[in-house]
């Protein structure tokens, strides 16, 4: 999968902040801890219209995800 | 008398059930819009949920219609438990689908504040992904969950409502409205209107918000989905095989009359 890849600086301007009225940017680390923002199309259109249309232009890269934690042993 | 505002003339108004008004001027005012027959779905929804009883015990419901954020975080129910989505949303006439990989919706339905030992949860999915471990809505706070995973590893349904994990009946992936209910000591699981068993409740509730496409296990956001949704709801009320029926019924008219059915 193809993602945004974000600096810590970039991750800490964007996480959590609204692009929209009822949308807000929610980045993910990859398996090397690099921060990736995966945006829709929907989003795209709404993104470019904000003061965060800077995140189109972010370089981009295929986002391997880390390894999950063990999830608890079924009852 | 055409009213601008709603696209619908005077004697369409007088039809329609003023809660189900008042759901179309939130999602106006929101800035999304509906079709008329996104409109006459909601209504006969309405209409169905009280002539059932089962308008009372919601907290809240998502009928995912709107194609848009802004029209599916509204909650038909009330004007309280306005959702929110994160970044990686498809909206569509059909429902909304999160990518499997950071989407989410914060519903902010407190599941031990809002919903309480007596609670029923349900969800209506009507497209596959390709995620085999990813949760469609939920709240975690191990050992005990209140969520759901719909043919996990491929077939395992979790369909758990504050119990341990545990899958109560398996089945390769068949969409259509999965549900639970808790009366305070046993959770039923139902697909449609079957029962398809039971496990036991091991706590009243999880202080935390319920997310509709990942797991919500504060500090952090898991097991992230990407199954569509076209309808979610929970309430505060244990519901009996008959409500389920009835809900079932109500759902299913509601995703035919809009095309989405499965």
């Amino acid at each position: 999968m193809i993602g945004y890849t974000l600096t810590p600086e970039q991750y800490e301007q964007i996480q959590g902040q609204y692009y929209a009225p009822y949308q807000f940017f929610n980045c993910v680390q990859d398996i090397n801890g690099v921060w990736f923002l995966f945006l829709s199309d929907e989003d795209k259109p709404e993104v470019e219209a904000s003061e965060y249309a800077w995140v189109l232009d972010l370089p981009e890269g295929e986002y391997i995800p880390p390894t999950p934690p063990p999830f608890p042993p079924i009852a | 008398m055409i009213l601008s505002s709603h696209g619908i003339i005077a004697s369409q108004i007088a039809s329609f059930d003023a809660d189900a008004v008042a759901f179309f001027t939130r999602v106006t005012t929101a800035g999304g819009t509906l079709s008329t027959t996104e409109k006459q779905a909601v209504n006969q929804l309405v209409l169905d949920l009280k002539a059932n009883s089962l308008w009372t015990p919601m907290k809240a419901i998502y009928p995912m219609v709107g194609a848009s954020a802004a029209a599916c975080a509204q909650n038909l129910k009330s004007s309280s438990f306005t959702g929110t989505f994160t970044s990686g949303w498809t909206f569509a006439s059909t429902g909304v689908t999160p990518n499997g990989t950071s989407a989410y919706m914060n519903t902010t339905v407190n599941d031990l504040n809002d919903l309480g030992a007596n609670a029923t949860i349900a969800t209506y999915i009507n497209a596959n992904g390709s995620s085999t471990i990813g949760w469609e809505l939920g709240v975690f706070a191990s050992p005990a969950i209140v969520g759901m995973s719909i043919a996990n590893g491929g077939s395992s349904n979790f369909i758990d409502i504050k119990s341990g994990i545990s899958s109560v009946y398996s089945e390769g992936y068949v969409g259509g409205l999965f549900l639970g209910t808790t009366n305070g000591t046993t959770n039923q699981v139902y697909k449609n209107a079957t029962n398809k068993g039971s496990n036991s409740q091991t706590t009243t509730g999880i202080n935390l918000s319920h997310y509709i496409g990942a797991l919500n296990q504060s500090p952090t956001v898991g097991i992230f989905g990407d199954k569509r949704t076209a309808f979610t709801c929970y309430a505060n009320s244990t519901f009996t095989g008959t409500n389920v029926s009835n809900l079932y019924a109500a759902v299913q008219a509601f995703q035919t009359t809009l095309s989405r059915q499965v």
